[in-house]
């Protein structure tokens, strides 16, 4: 502890000539990871006396979870800096293995960025994580087949079935179904789209809702009954969903905003130039919060994205924390939403031309997507309760169970995780 | 006096025996016992790595007993215990009738048993993604091949039952090599003279088969099926490969239960307790079977 302060208030050369490095943990593939590797050689540039080194890591995120708990349940001091999936924020910082920033210089950071990612990154009051870019469930459409995106899920079903029986696509609506956390997001959106949500506002489980077996009973007969959905989608994470769309055999798909810049290159999409991005369409007969009503972004988007957070036993919380800050200041962010098709995670760079052309959506609208856009719920134990939901609901998807008894079950046991925990929710 | 020489002599020789085995016995105390109490004793703790103000209290046997109230752990069970008797009775049998071929070779034996290593060789969780690439959406060689031939396609890792197929295809794709070649050692060390006798007196092939060649390769059928019971009891690449466990949890292990509590859920002290289980279980498998190792080569009759 003395070493760490004596560190921090010395000027880095300081500590640099202890031959250290200070490192950063995350997505390191694809033109995400040669952004953040440029960077942090820039970030490098200014700060000459601590190399920064990328720990490469697994792109998928539960492997990252797995490989993340391996290093900080052993309390290695490295890497650094981390990226978290925003879902993790609140877990890492109840085992105490990120440091709460709120003893760092905030003056740079607080009010300009979304209010959900902030509330997800927050742990007992107390901040643990930056906001780095956010992500929103979205339905992508083909503009080529299409006048308009459906505001509502009949809409959609109606023109799905048109575009199969009149041959202009194989399938009609391709989301990502497999046993692992995207079905969470899809169930969300659809849930939202019904007028539910996982926990209600007193944070109590309301996955067996009216509401929800609504929402997963249509899931399920969009699949085997109205037959938009193909069956194959059970076995789909993001990137099977996105081949299919990208190869014009969709006429919709539900992801995140990465997909769009990925399909706009000619040489790989059969659809750049032919597709668009909307919000997601919500069930007619719910009363969902419309504020504006002219506006069609009415569905509900999951939330998601990642946050930076800095190792509790880091040797260096301070140039880990002046990477933080460097990684997500506005230019940075710019800088990814031009490269990868990120979304900032600061309002203010939604105001005016700066991101014009950048993102999927005219940055406006995606203002008020993200502002929206529904947060799982934050609790250290949601890996836990996410798990559980992705069985049932598979289960029901799948036809083991009948989706009403799948939701009471899940819910059932999300009560009786939360009730174990001693976490508040797990009332019956 | 010379009785007594020869006990001090004993006793020296013992003395040293067991100073030459303590390196041995240290490592192995290093390298099996030591984990495996420090799994046993955390077992008996409540010890949730998320939930740190709630500390890390004794709770005696509360986790086994928790365990065996656990729906998704006696599943679980369940669902390892037919997949261990289905897998290892196919790989016996596929085994054994390679190994016979084998043995009826004439020539070109030696290339027919490196072709047949060669699954063996492949690593697991290889072979599970070709397994999973093969049986994975519409356009996987399996549903092709079944369109092709004027079937329905179907998909495979979405059925509760369907799920299992690729599972049991890649471990009994794998480790019937393993069995033939155990049992094809076995069958090479019968005396030819006894088949020749056999013959004389009259013994059709199938007598020859029940009454000489099974019972004499009794001790390697055995020594194969406790390495494969033991092997499939604690399944987990293959099936954390191709299905994860689902759909649902429809495919789920206990080894891949284990793991998800503790590395999904962070529940160290309960997963330690599944861990132990999955020990215990193995290690009374290897209890029984291991009696049975030593057969007499010489059928008793």
């Amino acid at each position: 502890m003395m070493l760490v302060t004596a560190c921090s208030l010395m000027p880095l050369a300081a500590c640099a000539s202890r031959a250290d490095v200070l490192t950063f943990s995350g997505s390191a593939v694809g033109s995400e990871g040669a952004v953040v590797r440029r960077q942090l050689e820039r970030f490098a540039a200014s700060h000459p006396a601590l190399p920064v080194q990328i720990r490469v890591t697994p792109d998928a995120a539960d492997q990252r979870h797995q490989l993340y708990v391996q290093w900080l349940n052993a309390w290695t001091p490295d890497p650094d800096v981390l990226q978290l999936d925003v879902i993790w924020a609140p877990e890492f910082a109840a085992a105490g293995w990120i440091q709460p920033l709120d003893g760092f210089d905030q003056s740079a950071n607080d009010t300009d960025f979304f209010s959900a990612p902030l509330r997800a990154s927050r742990w007992l009051g107390h901040l643990y994580a930056i906001p780095w870019f956010v992500d929103v469930g979205m339905l992508y459409w083909r503009t080529d087949l299409l006048a308009a995106p459906p505001a509502t899920f009949d809409a959609l079903v109606a023109a799905s079935r048109d575009a199969i029986a009149n041959h202009r696509v194989a399938e009609g609506f391709v989301w990502e179904g497999a046993r692992y956390e995207g079905l969470v997001a899809v169930f969300l959106e659809h849930l939202a789209g019904f007028g539910g949500r996982i926990l209600d506002d007193d944070g109590r489980v309301a996955v067996d809702t009216p509401e929800a077996i609504r929402a997963l009973t249509f899931m399920r007969r969009s699949i085997d009954d109205v037959r938009v959905v193909p069956a194959s989608v059970l076995t789909w994470q993001e990137e099977q969903a996105r081949f299919a769309f990208q190869n014009g055999r969709a006429l919709f798909m539900r992801n995140w905003p990465y997909a769009a810049s990925l399909m706009r290159q000619p040489a790989e999409s059969a659809v750049a130039g032919r597709f668009a991005v909307a919000a997601l369409p919500r069930d007619a007969g719910s009363s969902m919060p419309a504020p504006g009503s002219s506006d069609r972004l009415l569905g509900g988007s999951a939330l998601g994205g990642s946050v930076l957070a800095i190792n509790a036993r880091s040797r260096h919380p301070d140039a880990a924390w002046a990477v933080v800050r460097y990684l997500t200041d506005p230019e940075q962010m710019l800088e990814r939403a031009r490269v990868v098709g990120q979304l900032p995670t600061r309002r203010s760079l939604y105001d005016g031309d700066r991101l014009g052309g950048l993102l999927p959506i005219a940055p406006a609208e995606a203002r008020r997507l993200i502002d929206r856009a529904i947060p799982r719920p934050v609790t250290p134990i949601y890996t836990q309760l996410s798990g559980i939901l992705q069985i049932h609901l598979h289960r029901a998807l799948t036809h083991q169970e009948e989706p009403g008894s799948a939701l009471s079950h899940a819910a059932n046991d999300m009560r009786r995780a939360l009730a174990a925990a001693g976490l508040p929710g797990g009332e019956l | 006096m010379t009785s007594g020489s020869s006990t001090a002599l004993e006793r020296r020789e013992t003395r040293l025996a067991w100073r030459l085995m303590v390196p041995a016995l240290g490592l192995l105390a290093l390298v099996a016992a030591a984990p495996l109490v420090a799994t046993g004793w955390e077992s008996l703790h409540r010890h949730d790595v998320r939930l740190p103000w709630l500390g890390r209290p004794f709770v005696g046997f509360a986790n086994y007993r928790q365990a065996f109230h656990d729906d998704r752990f006696v599943t679980a069970l369940e669902h390892t215990v037919v997949f261990t008797a289905v897998s290892v009775t196919l790989e016996l049998s596929f085994g054994l009738a390679f190994a016979l071929a084998l043995d009826a070779l004439a020539r070109g034996r030696a290339v027919a048993r490196v072709v047949l290593l060669l699954p063996w060789a492949l690593p697991t969780v290889v072979a599970a993604l070709v397994w999973r690439f093969l049986f994975e959406g519409q356009s996987g060689i399996v549903n092709a091949t079944l369109v092709w031939s004027g079937l329905a396609p179907r998909e495979w890792l979405a059925g509760s039952f369907s799920a299992w197929v690729p599972i049991v295809f890649g471990d009994v794709w794998k480790s019937t090599p393993f069995v033939a070649l155990l049992l094809l050692a076995g069958l090479q060390g019968i005396d030819a003279s006894l088949y020749e006798a056999a013959r004389l007196d009259g013994a059709g092939s199938w007598l020859r088969f029940v009454e000489i060649t099974l019972p004499l390769l009794r001790p390697a059928l055995v020594v194969a099926l406790a390495f494969r019971a033991l092997d499939a009891f604690r399944v987990f690449d293959l099936v954390y490969v191709l299905t994860g466990g689902g759909p649902g949890a429809a495919t789920e292990v206990v080894s891949l239960y284990a793991f998800t509590t503790l590395l999904q859920d962070l529940q160290f002290g309960y997963a330690s307790a599944l861990a132990m289980l999955v020990f215990l279980m193995s290690f009374m498998l290897a209890l029984f079977c291991i009696p049975r190792l030593r057969v007499s080569v010489a059928p008793d009759r």
